[in-house]
């Protein structure tokens, strides 16, 4: 495998790749683009490397923002908060840190450590900790084996700062997402810092090049007026399992989330049925007719109809066309472990998960 | 400089209680955690602010949360040694003196029991001279000492430091909040502040005031003479109520115990009422009718203590019940907290009371709290 370089396309297509498997979450991505375009403009490409490339003795940190999608799209960030949380972790650990990563692929959080990376000229692995988005902390592969959030540092644009070390990884999410919502609804962090032997056994693979492959293919498919749900649905190994208008959306930010519900009438070979989709900041469970056909831990994600483009929670509005993908989700997530932390049940849905291959046909 | 002895603890534990203002922790829990530890042969020494070097470094140390609470959720006995040795490790240096953040039932113990469990000398001083609900409300950082950086834990081993915060009602917020998730109790060490600053802007030889009023207390019970007198000797100001408690409404509201009291008059207060409005603390005390608040008697930042009758003994916010005899008084409070600036964070207004005026209660120079 050869190394590879994050500049401006890349930036672009992994922004459009990552919207789609952030599941309606994970952020704005353009936001998230704009400040990497910016970082790689102002300090040069960012080099991506494989875990195969990465000495098992070397650290990576996840550099990320966390918070309302929301409120992301209105208060923007200070500029500096992720280089402050990453000078915190790697202090706090009284080691050097080589690597910066994703933890969460889907969103805006695809980018943010593009930003890092440029400014502090230092490399990103290509891999994380979902293969999707997630609304919560302890909902990474890095933490199924074992890997500690801690030291998890966080930056606001005032200059508030925090450093946090937890029992586990649930607490952290209790006390960050806190802090987060006392920041102002949005927080710059860095945390799950782990050593390339580590990362080789929990994280998940080569997302940022699948995002930049999915946005690259998006792209390609619109510029060649090619049918670009099928294109989509190629590269992504999904299942289109609804076309529908968008005829409801309810949308509540509590406790530091954007929770509601998206309902879809039936177009073409769908109409005559309704499609409900239930969010977390993320799109988390699909019913047809009231029954479910697709819930977590696989991936939903609404595109438009013509353009495939991905649609954010905070972007969902009356009359949009949409297709409804979903992906399988990363083998990682299925374990009963996993389910535990991920699955229907702990959302509070009490059903059984079933993968969405059982149940659709390509 | 002195030696803390399982006597003075008795002391410290009823006088820190009364001037906690009905906050500061359950005293009884403070004294019997330092006296358990003296037993076992820990010491602490207890030092005057002008022995302090001017570049010690010195950090406060203190439980945070709801005294309803503390008097049900024990601590695990090592939260403010981990919580002082996180600041440590946080800022690459040691501390070399502990200060008390206020004068309270268990917050006037907790740093002594710091101080024995590391080995370090506790100043005889605090932050207040009495007792407050928040963090912003301290003569340092009033007098615009940096309140971070700050470490926060709780019993099961969670730890918090913040390396910055905009300013102390921020760290308030967000310490509040993150108190009640660790289930409202928590330990903090905070600031890391030199010498010269604490000699500065500390409230004087409050822990041995505490140590005089209960010293104050415990004799006039032997000899069976008036324990108001007594106490009002050592710290100034006048007896304002006496009476039964006949009505207490509290809840515990966002880490706080909030709520209101009334007590009827007994003996020479016969026919008269006193009302109390408290947030862990004694807020404002008014004289009035059954139903009505007629008169501003005494309000923050002055202090108004309450006393068992019998007894002497203080009454905390989490102890208030139907049926007890309370004695009130009302004692000045230090100068540090009567400035504008110090009245814009303390002061009736502060709480939630602007149509409350401060009339300061009257001093006598060389007594009381300073």
């Amino acid at each position: 495998m050869t190394k590879r370089q994050i500049g401006v396309q890349e930036i672009e297509d992994i922004a459009l790749g990552a919207a789609v498997l952030g599941t309606g979450g994970g952020g704005d991505p353009y936001i998230g683009k704009l400040m990497a375009t910016e970082a790689v403009r102002r300090h040069g490409p960012v080099e991506l490397v494989t875990l195969d490339e990465v000495g098992d003795d070397e650290m990576s940190v996840a550099i990320a923002m966390m918070g309302a999608p929301t409120v992301m799209v209105e208060k923007m960030p200070g500029g500096n908060e992720c280089v402050e949380a990453f000078n915190a972790v790697q202090s706090f650990l009284g080691r050097p840190i080589q690597y910066v990563y994703s933890i969460e692929a889907g969103g805006i959080n695809s980018t943010i450590p593009i930003t890092l990376a440029a400014q502090l000229h230092k490399p990103m692995i290509d891999m994380d900790g979902m293969g999707r988005a997630f609304p919560e902390i302890q909902m990474v592969t890095q933490s199924l084996f074992g890997i500690t959030a801690t030291p998890f540092t966080m930056a606001d644009e005032k200059g508030n700062s925090a450093v946090l070390s937890t029992i586990d990884n649930r607490w952290m999410e209790t006390f960050a997402r806190n802090i987060a919502v006392n920041m102002g609804a949005t927080a710059h962090i860095a945390a799950y810092a782990a050593s390339g032997k580590q990362q080789k056994e929990a994280a998940v693979y080569g997302t940022l090049s699948l995002a930049e492959k999915i946005g690259r293919t998006i792209r390609e498919s619109r510029a060649a007026h090619v049918d670009v749900i099928a294109a989509l649905r190629e590269v992504t190994g999904g299942f289109i399992v609804f076309h529908g208008k968008l005829v409801d959306v309810r949308r509540q930010t509590v406790a530091g989330f954007a929770r509601g519900e998206a309902i879809l009438e039936g177009i073409g070979e769908d109409a005559g049925s309704q499609m409900s989709i239930q969010f977390q900041n993320e799109n988390l469970m699909a019913s047809r007719n009231g029954e479910i056909v697709v819930s977590v831990p696989d991936l939903i994600t609404m595109v438009e109809e013509d353009t495939g483009e991905p649609i954010t929670t905070e972007q969902l509005r009356y009359g949009f066309r949409v297709l409804v993908l979903s992906i399988p989700s990363h083998p990682h997530w299925r374990s009963a472990k996993a389910l535990e932390v991920v699955g229907p049940r702990y959302f509070g849905y009490d059903i059984d998960y079933v993968p969405v291959e059982q149940r659709f046909k390509a | 400089m002195w030696t803390l002895s399982i006597d003075d603890t008795e002391s410290i534990a009823i006088g820190a209680g009364i001037l906690g203002t009905g906050g500061g922790g359950n005293p009884y829990l403070g004294k019997i955690r330092m006296q358990r530890l003296l037993r076992e042969g820990y010491s602490v020494n207890i030092i005057d602010l002008d022995d302090l070097a001017d570049d010690a470094l010195v950090a406060e140390v203190g439980g945070m949360g709801a005294p309803t609470v503390g008097v049900e959720k024990l601590p695990k006995g090592d939260e403010s040694k981990l919580a002082l040795e996180a600041l440590e490790a946080y800022v690459g240096k040691q501390i070399d003196a502990i200060i008390c953040a206020e004068i309270g039932g268990a917050n006037s113990i907790e740093p002594l029991v710091a101080g024995a469990m590391m080995n370090k000398p506790v100043l005889d001083a605090d932050a207040m001279g009495r007792a407050f609900p928040e963090m912003q409300m301290s003569t340092h950082f009033i007098a615009g000492v940096k309140c971070v950086p700050a470490a926060m834990v709780d019993e099961k081993g969670n730890q918090i430091i913040f390396g910055n915060m905009v300013d102390s009602y921020a760290l308030e917020k967000f310490a509040r909040d993150l108190c009640v998730l660790m289930g409202c109790r928590s330990t903090l060490a905070l600031p890391v502040m030199v010498g010269e600053q604490v000699r500065r802007t500390s409230v004087r030889r409050t822990l041995s005031l505490a140590k005089q009023v209960g010293d104050a207390v415990r004799h006039a019970r032997q000899v069976k003479s008036s324990m108001v007198d007594a106490v009002l000797n050592v710290t100034t100001g006048t007896e304002l109520f006496s009476g039964k408690l006949i009505d207490v409404q509290r809840r515990t509201v966002a880490g706080f115990a909030r709520g209101q009291l009334v007590a009827e008059g007994l003996n020479q207060y016969r026919g008269d009422y006193l009302h109390i409005a408290f947030q862990n603390e004694n807020l404002v005390a008014w004289r009035g009718d059954r139903d009505t608040r007629d008169q501003v008697i005494a309000c923050v930042p002055d202090l108004i203590c309450m006393l068992e009758t019998e007894t002497g003994e203080p009454i905390t916010t989490e102890q208030l019940r139907y049926g007890l005899r309370v004695t009130v008084l009302g004692i000045p409070c230090t100068d540090k907290l009567r400035t504008p600036e110090a009245l814009k964070v303390v002061g009736p207004a502060a709480f939630g009371y602007p149509e409350v005026t401060f009339n300061p209660m009257p001093k006598i120079a060389g007594r009381g709290i300073e």
